[in-house]
């Protein structure tokens, strides 16, 4: 019996993302959100420790309420149960109020095991399960590509570049999971008939959870974000040569000398 | 294959106009329905031109007035093109028969309706397959679950795959099917109205035949939405695989790039490309049933579409067929249960609507747009006149002599009779 607590943040689909050109920022308007891709593999690495050991998987997300389709989707999947944490209190949020809220969030509930995506596409600074680690004093493990449970401890894999790693957690732990390892799977009908049915998300308030206002939201948040400057885009001249390969050399060498990307020593 | 807890009376395959139509007639009854539908939101793997008669929707869902209209239809312009010239006839008449819209926008609020009616809708779920039990309809199957229902309403729109795999429906074949492809492109509301000389809510229609479909058979068609266009064409298959050299979406590009057309695209932005089929020949010409043990089938995938060229039917047709299989559900249910016998009140019901009535009367009209000469010869032969009549200062021709200098070694008069004779009596 595991019981576990997945994070999940809906974010706009990045692929169809805007940059407003004179003020750099995000245009989130009429942007369809999705759950953050690698967040679903969170909830699939929970969703196969439940298969395996058995056990409860909540997902929770701080999120204007219209991360409710999000929820539905990874109840969906086949978690048990969901909490949209949602105040405009908690608006303007930098990653430390992020975690704040949901270490606290995190706190009110029995849990043995805490999943994270590795990191968001919109901002993805990978802080938040960290910090939320610091917060509730858990053993934190980053970039987990697998984990399995020994004799109630968590044995978790790390996959770097040339090395795997393997370490042994003491439960309540929390792991990050590496992106692109596991496949989400499909939703189920029966399980979506159940969030159509029985409506198992909750919503909670600040008046739920009553943190100090200097804490959350914009208040709580340290970070200042100065300027955000636009890489700018460097046309493509898409020219295609046609003929054999030492006259396309050729032509190439003069081309990329033409432009001044080489110079003859 | 694993039983879900739950049972419905109606399932509907499908939120489409068709199926969302049907599951609200049937909610709004007190039935215990579910309304499946495989895109993230009703109607996101939709395409269609955007136009849509209002009064059969009207007919059907309550408080219609509050859908998502774009714009009212008062303008239609019919054009012949060739190279580049272009003649058109213009019909402006301030009624609020038509409208345009997106259809995506159109069938969230139609499933909204049935959520509103006490109907369960569910997106993201693909369904594989009809469960045949007995050589009845029992239910659906959704990877390895089953849920039952009494009765499924099949509204999976033209690409009608489950009535294919329970066997019920021959596989479509191309010479059936027609290709739309079209593109979305975003103006302001203010530049649409100064471009096609529009009235705040007021929308153009615009057919284009000739060739602005590449030579295929077919038409190409400009909407105007609120704050954008759409912009396509629709070609018969048949003719397009035979001779289509490029991917089909150069042939939109094409048209978007066209010197007469390209000034109302200049400052728009390319919003969305589609692709999806459309039924050519309709029920009357196809061979099958609409009915059978637990199962009726509506909209696109009963090939209850009427295409006319300067006429499209699909949603309102769609949406009405729906409705009409929702009301032989509550007539079978009287009758004591879901079978074939009693479901085939149905096909009486539609035999007795405008839908088939309109149909039957046009039964002739795809094979009249078969005819090659309509996308090739009449144009070029009307442009020509055209350019006689306007362009020769010195040497004005009579009409006739125009007419006949234009057709000489491009059409006899004998074709050109049939032809007439054929179009005026399928249209
Ligand atoms: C100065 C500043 C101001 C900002 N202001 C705003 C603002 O006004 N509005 C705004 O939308 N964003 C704002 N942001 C962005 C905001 O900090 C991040 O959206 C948020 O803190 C999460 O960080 P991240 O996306 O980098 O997550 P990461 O740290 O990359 O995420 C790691 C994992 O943590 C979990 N996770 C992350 N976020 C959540 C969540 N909300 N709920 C549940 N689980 C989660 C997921 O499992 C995720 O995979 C601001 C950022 C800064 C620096
Ligand atoms: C280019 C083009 C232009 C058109 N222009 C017009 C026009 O101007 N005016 C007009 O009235 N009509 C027009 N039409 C036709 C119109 O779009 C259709 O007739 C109408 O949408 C049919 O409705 P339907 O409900 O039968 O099917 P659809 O609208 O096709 O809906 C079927 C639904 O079923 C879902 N589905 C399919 N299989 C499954 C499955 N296995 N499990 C779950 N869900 C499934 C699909 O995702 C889809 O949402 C046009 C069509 C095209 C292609």
């Amino acid at each position: 019996m595991l019981k576990m607590v997945v994070g999940i943040k809906w974010v706009p689909n990045t692929t169809s993302v805007n940059i407003d050109p004179k003020t750099g920022t995000l245009i989130r308007e009429g942007i369809p959100s999705v759950v953050n891709p690698h967040d679903l593999e969170a909830v699939e690495m929970a969703l196969r420790l439940k298969d395996e050991y058995g056990g409860k998987v909540t997902v929770i997300t701080m999120s204007p309420p219209s991360a409710i389709a999000g929820l539905e989707h990874v109840l969906g999947m086949g978690a048990d149960e969901a909490i949209l944490v949602s105040d405009r209190a908690f608006a303007g949020a930098d990653t430390l109020a992020t975690s704040y809220v949901l270490a606290k969030v995190i706190e009110r509930l029995d849990y043995d095991l805490i999943i994270f995506g590795q990191e968001t596409i919109d901002s993805s600074t990978a802080h938040v399960g960290a910090q939320v680690a610091s917060w509730l004093d858990l053993p934190y493990v980053y970039y987990v590509t697998h984990a399995e449970l020994r004799d109630r401890k968590l044995v978790v894999r790390r996959s770097l570049e040339n090395a795997h790693e393997t370490y042994e957690l003491e439960l309540p732990a929390l792991i990050s999971v590496a992106m692109h390892t596991l496949h989400p799977r499909r939703v189920k009908v029966s399980n979506k008939l159940r969030v159509k049915l029985e409506n198992p998300i909750k919503t909670w308030s600040n008046q739920v959870l009553g943190l100090d206002p200097e804490c959350i939201g914009l208040r709580g948040s340290p970070t200042a974000l100065s300027k955000i400057e636009m890489v700018p885009k460097v046309p493509r001249k898409n020219e295609v040569f046609r003929g054999d390969a030492r006259e396309a050399a050729k032509w190439l060498l003069e081309k990329l000398m033409e432009e001044g990307l080489l110079k003859l020593g | 294959m694993k039983e879900v807890g739950y049972k419905f009376d109606v399932i509907v395959v499908g939120a489409g106009p068709a199926g969302s139509a049907a599951a609200y007639t049937l909610a709004k009854k007190g039935f215990k329905v579910l309304l499946v539908e495989r895109g993230r939101v009703p109607g996101s793997k939709n395409v269609f031109g955007g136009r849509v008669y209002a009064d059969p929707l009207r007919d059907v869902f309550d408080g219609f007035d509050e859908a998502p209209i774009h714009r009212w239809v008062t303008k239609e312009r019919i054009s012949l093109v060739n190279g580049e010239a272009m003649t058109s006839f213009e019909f402006h008449e301030r009624k609020r028969t038509s409208f345009t819209t997106y259809l995506t926008e159109l069938a969230c609020w139609m499933a909204r309706k049935v959520e509103e009616a006490g109907g369960t809708v569910l997106t993201e779920i693909t369904v594989d397959e009809l469960v045949v039990e007995d050589g009845k309809v029992t239910g659906i199957r959704v990877g390895d679950e089953k849920v039952s229902s009494d009765v499924v309403i099949d509204a999976e729109g033209i690409n009608r795959l489950l009535l294919e795999r329970a066997g019920l429906v021959p596989k479509l074949e191309v010479r059936y099917a027609g290709l739309g492809v079209k593109e979305v492109i975003k103006l302001s509301k203010k530049e649409i109205e100064d471009l096609f000389g529009l009235d705040e809510d007021e929308g153009l229609a615009w057919l284009m035949m000739g060739d602005v479909t590449g030579g295929l058979p077919g038409g190409a068609f400009l909407y105007t939405n609120r704050d954008s266009v759409s912009v396509g064409l629709v070609v018969m298959l048949g003719e397009a695989v035979k001779e289509v050299r490029e991917h089909i979406s150069r042939y939109v590009e094409a048209l978007r790039l066209h010197p007469l057309l390209e000034r109302y695209f200049r400052n728009g932005r390319i919003m969305e490309y589609s692709a999806h089929l459309v039924p050519e020949y309709t029920w009357p010409s196809l061979p099958h049933r609409l009915y059978a043990d637990g199962l009726l089938v509506a909209g696109d995938a009963a090939g209850l579409l009427l295409n006319l060229g300067y006429n499209f039917r699909g949603v309102d047709y769609a949406a009405y067929s729906g409705y009409l299989a929702a009301k032989a559900v509550e007539k079978a249910h009287e009758m004591g249960g879901m079978t074939s016998e009693n479901l085939s009140v149905y096909e009486r019901m539609l035999e007795e609507s405008f839908i088939m009535k309109q149909l039957r009367k046009f039964r002739n009209a795809p094979k009249m747009r078969e005819n090659g000469r309509l996308y090739t010869t009449y144009p070029e032969v009307v442009n020509s006149v055209m350019d006689q009549l306007f362009h020769s200062p010195y040497e004005i021709p009579k009409v006739m002599e125009a007419f006949k200098r234009a057709k000489d070694g491009k059409i006899g008069w004998l074709d050109l009779v049939r032809d007439l004779l054929e179009v005026v009596r399928s249209v």
